[in-house]
């Protein structure tokens, strides 16, 4: 039992840590620039394919095409930005559906280019930290999750450390006072979208190796992110990560004594209660709805 | 005219000859590159499956395999219909798994484009057609045969009645490994996981394995399965049984038993890309993995009784065009195509019920793993399922391989009420479905 | 004399939507069904969105009405018509339900709120096979009687006698609608999206025009599921997925919502451009990217949607609205 225990703590640890990479990037993204990216997941997606594309190829080293996901997906970001989420910016419901318009298109052309099967990624590395018999950590379970630690602490530096990350704050409380203050909302948003985007990418690219790998593989990303960013409170990135990590050990701790479909229950009902209690979620504030 | 269209006065037969001829016409804004004209040469078959959408890979693939087949079969001179030589084309038509479109489309492909014959995928589009079949006599074949039912006299599902077949790979395991004594299984919560579930129940209980808990369900939109893995190895199985997972299920699932240190015995209905799973887990973790879809590229499918025209060089010619995407849906459909175009010839005639008849006839038919009967009448309520032997497939020195043909009606003779009894558990019998 | 012309315009269209079908393919009449289904729904989704809300959860309320209806009339027996009032006026007393946690919430957490309570329903029905069947839904719902009125036999699996049923409740519901919308209880709804706190400080409690407004919309999102429902004769929960109220989003917002007839063009356009251009010229497997691309190109050329494109043309409103229909429809 203890065993058990043990390995549903470290499972859980994982899914936190993929899960928060996702739901920051969605928050600094609709913090900043006010845009529900429904096309999230599909970034989470291509950084999956960015690895199949280098890496079942063999050629190049797993972290290099890590880093690589990372910043193709955010660079799509900037283009998502540039060509679709700065025309609209006073849009959001535009927004949205430009929104929904790349998701169709990224999961279109993906399909098309990889076959709508799921693809092949092979395993970075194979080896296991083993606690015990029952429980044991795979390393490329524990690279997620001091991938996700480093990443969301760097970002948290840059938010706290640097001009930018100042901007980018002010910009996320409110957008017009920043203006003001002569911080220019075009370089926030591009910023926060290139971070916000490539942070999916990443995860993608992380998980890659460890979940299924198909045109469709977003969706299921995105409604738990979605779920997340709402607890956590949608302007708040600390909360969006604390609402990750205890969403994920909820989750799993139900889909392992209970069943999976109960936990999906219990997930959303556990949202709209925070929501009824509380209702611009735990660390949110109510102008930022 | 319209009134009254649907009323008795019309027989099928003449229902179906004016809709073609209406679509001749040219009916307004109907898009009709072909001419109607190529009939007399040309004989099409509708292809309504999803094709774009988060449950393509059940649709998509049989296509591509179709378009092999119908190379094929019209380099060689085409299919002969009461001496006359026809092209085959097969018409395709998205219906996004949606009851509403799939009945769009069937109606296109009746009457517009004047097709004799229609594949579908099955499952949730079905209900959508089946008042169009009823009323137009159209002859479908679904890969689901919990779609049959008696009112539907033209449904047949004549490639894989899924999940039955799945009892061989239970008894040919008990036979050979008699030391398992018992089991786990996981699956999707969904229209496919669930009849699996009642099968494997059945089948373990006739072979004498005992479940160590209830079959743990889960939804299908998960991606991560270290939870449920954990769960099943808590209680310490010598087999776990993956029921009907897809590939997208299968291959997290084998990867995190390997993870979390299972070592035992590795039951499943489909292991599709499995060289994959081999290069993620290891050779020896997956050796004696049994499942029950072949490679085509098997040399016992060379067999004398095996009804598919030449597997091997299919498998090749489909690795070649669609690298990486061969699967089980890839033969089905295009093995059902084998079957129609035997029934055709023999009836002389592609006109759906002279097909129908000619291909039912004698309640026995070639499928594609050898001679097998018209069966179902228990679970279905009809007959119109085929069913006969079917492969079990173990994984040997990292090559899937055919270990034995077992007959699915052998088995159903001995244990049919253990598997009615679980069928019934979960709903899944005809008369209890709805 | 306006009010004559009025009212000849308005023959018009009639005459105009009763001929439609005769001048269509078998299977454009079938998509020409559910395009005149969904107008309901798309319509009572603007009704919604009239005090500022958006939500995400509508499909599942129709839905709602569809299972209910489907459930009253297969195992109660219940007379189909009456059974798919019964099952609007199920969707309305659940979105009446829903809407005390619904309505703490506001903007975004409104929307992701109700995609949250809708989700919640449609795992209910895949969990409870026992009324719901499960993720198979349940299947054998009785269709419409057939009647003959002596000018018309009425026989419901043609699409061209359900479709008459169909624009005959859809045309009294959008009728319905409009009314609402122009009584003082629709302005009000107005009044509470575009000044809320001035509107609160006026004695209007916001929250109960909100209520309002998604219990009226959902009564009629029922209504049109419980039509789609007793015509396909199966309802299943993938049917009210999100992917579904995607499109109904994209429709309401790429036709544009500051008339009542923006979101019906926005449907009836992309329905037609997705279901019969798109197939008709071939691209079968590529439809997805394609529609894609014409809805960022939608909101990017047309961010006041489909709608100014008509008000720029005709100015005069009355008018507009039915040759705008009359256009689309003749574009069907």
């Amino acid at each position: 039992m203890i065993d058990l225990i043990a390995q549903t703590g470290l499972n859980a640890l994982y899914a936190a840590a993929y899960l928060s990479l996702v739901a920051v990037g969605l928050v600094l993204i609709f913090g900043v620039m006010g845009i529900v990216n429904f096309a999230h997941g599909e970034l989470f997606m291509l950084g999956a394919y960015v690895v199949v594309a280098l890496y079942a190829g063999g050629q190049v080293p797993y972290l290099a095409v890590v880093a690589i996901g990372l910043a193709f997906v955010g660079v799509v970001g900037l283009l998502m930005e540039w060509t679709m989420f700065r025309p609209l910016r006073d849009n959001p419901l535009g927004g949205l559906v430009a929104s929904i318009g790349f998701l169709m298109i990224l999961q279109a052309l993906v399909s098309m280019g990889f076959g709508v099967r799921m693809a092949h990624v092979p395993p970075f590395t194979q080896d296991v930290i083993a606690f015990s018999d029952r429980v044991r950590l795979p390393v490329q379970r524990l690279i997620v999750i001091g991938a996700a630690v480093v990443l969301l602490g760097a970002l948290w530096l840059f938010l706290k450390r640097t001009r930018f990350g100042w901007a980018l704050r002010a910009s996320a409380q409110d957008r017009e006072a920043a203006a003001l203050q002569g911080i220019s909302i075009n370089q926030t948003a591009r910023i926060a979208m290139f971070i916000g985007a490539a942070l999916a990418g990443v995860a993608g690219a992380l998980t890659a190796p460890l979940i299924s790998v198909n045109p469709h593989m977003g969706h299921s990303v995105i409604v738990a992110a979605f779920i997340v960013i709402i607890v956590g409170g949608v302007g708040s990135l600390e909360g969006a990560v604390i609402a990750a990590v205890a969403y994920a050990f909820i989750h799993t701790i139900v889909t392992t004594f209970w069943d999976g479909v109960i936990a999906d229950i219990v997930g959303l009902s556990l949202m709209l209660l925070v929501l009824i209690v509380k209702p611009t979620g735990l660390f949110g504030t109510a102008d930022r709805a | 005219m319209f009134v009254n269209f649907f009323r008795s006065g019309l027989s099928r037969r003449r229902f179906l000859s004016s809709a073609a001829t209406l679509s001749g016409i040219g009916v307004l804004g109907a898009t009709l590159p072909r001419k109607v004209f190529a009939q007399d040469q040309v004989v099409r078959v509708g292809f309504l499956a999803p094709l774009t959408g988060p449950v393509a890979a059940w649709g998509k693939p049989g296509l591509d395999g179709c378009m092999i087949w119908a190379e094929w079969i019209n380099e060689a001179g085409g299919i002969d219909i009461g001496g006359e030589k026809h092209r085959v084309e097969f018409i395709p038509y998205d219906d996004e798994y949606d009851p509403a479109k799939a009945r769009a489309g069937a109606t296109k492909l009746i009457r517009e484009d004047g097709v004799k014959f229609i594949m579908m995928l099955g499952g949730d589009p079905w209900p959508g057609v089946q008042p169009v079949a009823e009323r137009t006599g159209m002859l479908f074949s679904t890969l689901l045969p919990s779609d049959l039912s008696p009112d539907t006299t033209t449904l047949i599902a004549p490639a894989e009645v899924h999940p039955i077949y799945n009892v061989t790979g239970v008894e040919w395991l008990a036979e050979t490994r008699p030391d398992l004594k018992t089991a786990v299984i996981c699956a999707q919560d969904d229209a496919l996981g669930l009849p699996s579930v009642a099968t494997y129940l059945a089948a373990f209980e006739a072979a004498g394995i005992e479940m160590l808990e209830a079959p743990i369900l889960f939804d299908p939109a998960t991606t991560d399965f270290a939870p449920v893995v954990t769960r099943m190895l808590a209680r310490n199985p010598q087999i776990v049984c993956l029921d009907t997972c897809y590939a997208d299920y299968v291959h997290p699932i084998c990867e995190q038993l390997f993870q979390q240190g299972y070592e035992g015995q590795i039951l499943s209905c489909t292991a599709d890309f499995y060289e994959q799973i081999i290069e993620k887990t290891s050779k020896e973790f997956m050796e004696g993995f049994v499942f029950q879809f072949p490679d085509f590229d098997d040399p016992e499918l060379n067999a004398d009784f095996i009804n598919f025209q030449e597997p091997n060089r299919f498998y090749e010619e489909y690795a070649q065009r669609f690298p990486g995407q061969w699967g089980a849906v890839s033969w089905e459909y295009a093995s059902i195509m084998d079957l129609w175009k035997a029934a055709v010839e023999k009836a002389g005639s592609a006109e759906p019920d002279a097909v129908l008849a000619a291909m039912t006839e004698g309640g026995t038919a070639p499928h594609a793993f050898g001679e097998a009967r018209w069966w179902g009448r228990d679970l279905f309520g009809i007959d119109n399922a085929l069913v006969g032997n079917w492969p079990v497939i173990a994984i040997e020195d990292g090559k899937a391989r055919i270990k034995a043909f077992r007959s699915i009606p052998d088995w159903y003779d001995k244990h049919g009420e253990l598997l009615k009894k679980h069928m019934a558990a979960y709903n899944q019998l005809w008369d209890q479905r709805s | 004399m306006r009010s004559g012309l009025a009212l000849l315009a308005w023959i018009g269209v009639g005459v105009a939507l009763i001929a439609l079908p005769h001048g269509l393919s078998f299977s454009q009449q079938e998509i020409l069904v559910f395009l005149t289904i969904n107008v309901l729904l798309v319509a009572s989704y603007r009704m919604l969105t009239l005090t500022g809300e958006w939500s995400l959860g509508h499909v599942v309320i129709m839905g709602v009405g569809a299972y209910a209806s489907a459930l009253y009339s297969k195992h109660f027996g219940v007379f189909v018509p009456a059974a798919m009032l019964l099952g609007a006026m199920t969707a309305a007393l659940i979105a009446m339900g829903l809407s005390y946690p619904l309505f703490r919430m506001k903007g975004f957490y409104f929307l992701i709120g109700s995609f949250a309570a809708g989700e919640i329903i449609r795992l209910l029905w895949k969990r409870f096979r026992e009324p719901f069947g499960g993720v198979k839904g349940i299947t054998g719902i009785p269709p419409v009687p057939d009647v003959n009125l002596g000018i018309w036999d009425f026989v419901f699996f043609d699409p061209i006698s359900y479709y008459y049923f169909v624009l005959a409740v859809v045309s009294f519901c959008l009728w319905l609608m409009w009314r609402i919308e122009r009584s003082p209880v629709g302005l009000t709804f107005h009044a509470v999206h575009w000044q809320d706190k001035l509107a609160e400080a006026a004695g209007v409690n916001a929250r109960a025009y909100r209520t309002l407004a998604f219990v009226i919309a959902s009564g009629f999102a029922g209504l049109a599921g419980a039509l789609q429902a007793h015509y396909i004769g199966a309802v299943n929960p993938t049917s009210f997925d999100i992917e579904q109220m995607v499109f109904v989003l994209t429709w309401a917002i790429v036709g544009g919502t500051a008339t009542f007839y923006g979101p019906i063009l926005g449907c009836i356009v992309l329905t037609v451009l997705n279901e019969i251009v798109l197939r008709g010229l071939g691209f079968e497997q590529t439809r997805p990217l394609i529609y894609g691309l014409l809805l960022i190109l939608s909101v990017l050329f047309l961010p006041k949607g489909l709608e100014s494109l008509v008000g720029r043309v005709l100015p005069r409103r009355a008018t507009s609205r039915t040759r705008a229909i009359i256009g689309a429809e003749e574009k069907a």
